[in-house]
């Protein structure tokens, strides 16, 4: 299954997206990982380049919810990606702040899993999770 | 052979550049002329001196090739393509957005080449029916398909002629430049060979004629020859048509990466004499250029003025758009970390009129303002035309 990865905005902290880029190869998936400093429609317009199913997000610096309030807007400029699987993690908001609050606003922003301050592993298993789930559909 | 045996000549859209051991002479052109009788009559005494073997010609003249693209993404496929026609010497590039071609307007003429790009090897069904309609209701003289492999003999089927060249797009998203740069850049030669005009420069000498902005492209690695350049460096050739930058890959942190150490970018309508009422439409319309005039003690009178100084001023203003159209996130197709710079490169007719004390004037304006920034790269004046016979010697 193929994943389009990155770091949104001017982010530039580079460890995790490593990481993310190992543990979804290791995990059997073909990772298509544009790096740091990715802006919305550049992972948009990979996804449409690549036919990837999942689009896997990350923010470590507290722009995220900025970039959040843009998805559904870029997005429905796209005639093909409704089936896409939209996953955010990091650090989503300035501070620490709590999951509760924040995972409901970016589901609301059009993401299918949020994982505020989650362990990767953790969340990539949500993610092998979430795909069986919609196989069975 | 030494240097001082060659004739140089380049063929720009609006002047021309003859350079003679110890001399360089500029003259407009005359367009009720064909070139050759326009350089004949301007410049005989220098030309007749020479063998043929000694003439050595580049032209940027005539405009070279007109291009559409269509492709399926602005960040990828399209940009990608972009890139790689500029860097074969093409100047007009058209682009269409393949999801949005049922709405897209139908160029009435004739264009030279048709790119179709997009996605990666694995990817299928890209394109349908909308693109072969579409195909239908414009002309071209050539159309080439450098996509998915998994399309291509689909399409193949569809399109008449089509030449099929291998993925512009590898498997990691990446580009591939060398099959089309190198269509692209062979259809360019046959096309400049074929202009009569050019053709007949053919009887004052016997080496190829190549496009200028492809021999500046390849002197830029040795440009240390000549200038003492600090890297990352960018180059802006304002001419009378077209503004070309050519820069170092180091100063884009894009998801274009490719073997070629510079890549080139072209400003179509931002030229100081055939393109001379868009400049000025640009300026109007960009919100620091009024601060920019006061500060060179004008005021926007000057561009209904035809003078020395006018003419001055409208490089200046080329200068800071340029660099405004590079430093905004998505104005231009791609954007240059301006802050990196070190040095500023000049060529082409603006260095006959401007001072390097105005060019820098108009340079640390610009960080001042636009990026908020001290940062004052160095400015380094080509006036000789270093740069353009230095490939021209090297060929
Ligand atoms: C190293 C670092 C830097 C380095 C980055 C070097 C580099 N090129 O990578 C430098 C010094 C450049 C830097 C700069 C800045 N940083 Co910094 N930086 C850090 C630091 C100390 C470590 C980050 C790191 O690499 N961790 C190791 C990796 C493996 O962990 P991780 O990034 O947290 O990722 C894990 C999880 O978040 C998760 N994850 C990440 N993405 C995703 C996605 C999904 C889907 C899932 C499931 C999981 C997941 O998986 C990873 C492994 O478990 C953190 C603090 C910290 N201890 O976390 C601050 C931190 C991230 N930085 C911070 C800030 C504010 C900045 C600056 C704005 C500082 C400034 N004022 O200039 C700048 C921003 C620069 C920019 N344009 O982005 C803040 C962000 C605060 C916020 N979000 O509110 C932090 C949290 C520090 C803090 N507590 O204030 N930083």
């Amino acid at each position: 299954m193929k994943v389009v990865t990155g770091v949104v905005g001017n982010d530039i902290h580079v460890v995790a997206n490593r990481l993310i880029d190992l543990s979804l190869q290791a995990r059997g998936f073909e990772v298509f990982n544009l790096g740091v400093n990715t802006y919305l429609e550049e992972f948009f317009d990979a996804a449409v380049e690549t036919g990837a199913e999942v689009l896997l997000i990350s923010s470590l610096n507290g722009e995220a919810e900025g970039w959040g309030r843009e998805v559904k807007l870029l997005k429905a400029r796209y005639k093909n990606l409704d089936e896409l699987i939209m996953m955010i993690g990091g650090n989503l908001t300035v501070g620490s702040g709590n999951a509760e609050d924040i995972v409901p606003k970016y589901k609301g922003y059009g993401f299918d899993l949020v994982c505020h301050q989650v362990d990767l592993n953790t969340g990539l298993d949500q993610l092998e999770e979430f795909i069986a789930q919609r196989k069975t559909q | 052979m030494s240097n001082n045996e060659k004739l140089l000549i380049d063929v720009g859209s609006t002047y021309f550049k003859v350079s003679t051991p110890g001399k360089i002479e500029q003259h407009f052109r005359d367009f009720n002329k064909d070139i050759l009788d326009d350089l004949m009559s301007k410049c005989d005494n220098s030309i007749s001196r020479f063998n043929k073997e000694d003439v050595f010609i580049c032209s940027s003249a005539n405009g070279g090739l007109s291009t559409l693209i269509i492709g399926i993404t602005n960040s990828f496929s399209l940009k990608y393509a972009t890139n790689i026609a500029f860097n074969a010497g093409i100047n007009i590039i058209d682009t269409i957005l393949y999801q949005d071609i049922q709405d897209a307007s139908i160029p009435s003429d004739l264009i030279d080449v048709v790119i179709i790009v997009g996605g990666i090897n694995s990817l299928g069904n890209i394109f349908s029916e909308e693109l072969y309609n579409y195909l239908s209701k414009i002309q071209y003289s050539n159309i080439v398909f450098a996509g998915s492999e998994k399309d291509a003999a689909l399409i193949q089927n569809n399109i008449e002629h089509l030449i099929t060249l291998p993925n512009i797009i590898d498997s990691k998203l990446h580009i591939v430049e060398d099959h089309l740069r190198e269509y692209l850049t062979n259809l360019y030669q046959k096309d400049i060979e074929g202009k009569r005009d050019i053709k007949n420069l053919y009887s004052i000498t016997a080496n190829q004629i190549y496009p200028t902005p492809y021999i500046v492209n390849k002197t830029l690695p040795l440009i240390n020859a000549r200038f003492s350049v600090a890297n990352p460096f960018i180059l802006l050739d304002i001419g009378g048509a077209t503004t070309d930058i050519h820069y170092s890959k180091d100063l884009v942190d894009e998801n274009i990466v490719t073997e070629n150490q510079y890549d080139r970018m072209v400003f179509k309508k931002l030229g100081v004499y055939k393109s001379k009422q868009s400049l000025i439409f640009t300026a109007k319309n960009n919100e620091f250029v009024y601060e920019l005039l006061m500060h060179l003690k004008v005021t926007e009178n000057i561009f209904l003025e035809q003078s020395e100084k006018a003419t001055k001023i409208l490089m200046q203003l080329a200068i800071f758009l340029v660099l405004c159209k590079m430093s905004h996130y998505r104005q231009a197709y791609i954007n240059l970390k301006l802050l990196a710079i070190n040095s500023i490169v000049l060529t082409g007719g603006i260095t006959k009129v401007l001072l390097k004390e105005d060019v820098e004037d108009i340079v640390s304006f610009f960080y001042r303002k636009i990026l908020t920034s001290d940062h004052n790269p160095t400015t380094i004046m080509d006036t000789n035309y270093d740069i353009w016979t230095l490939a021209a010697e090297d060929n």
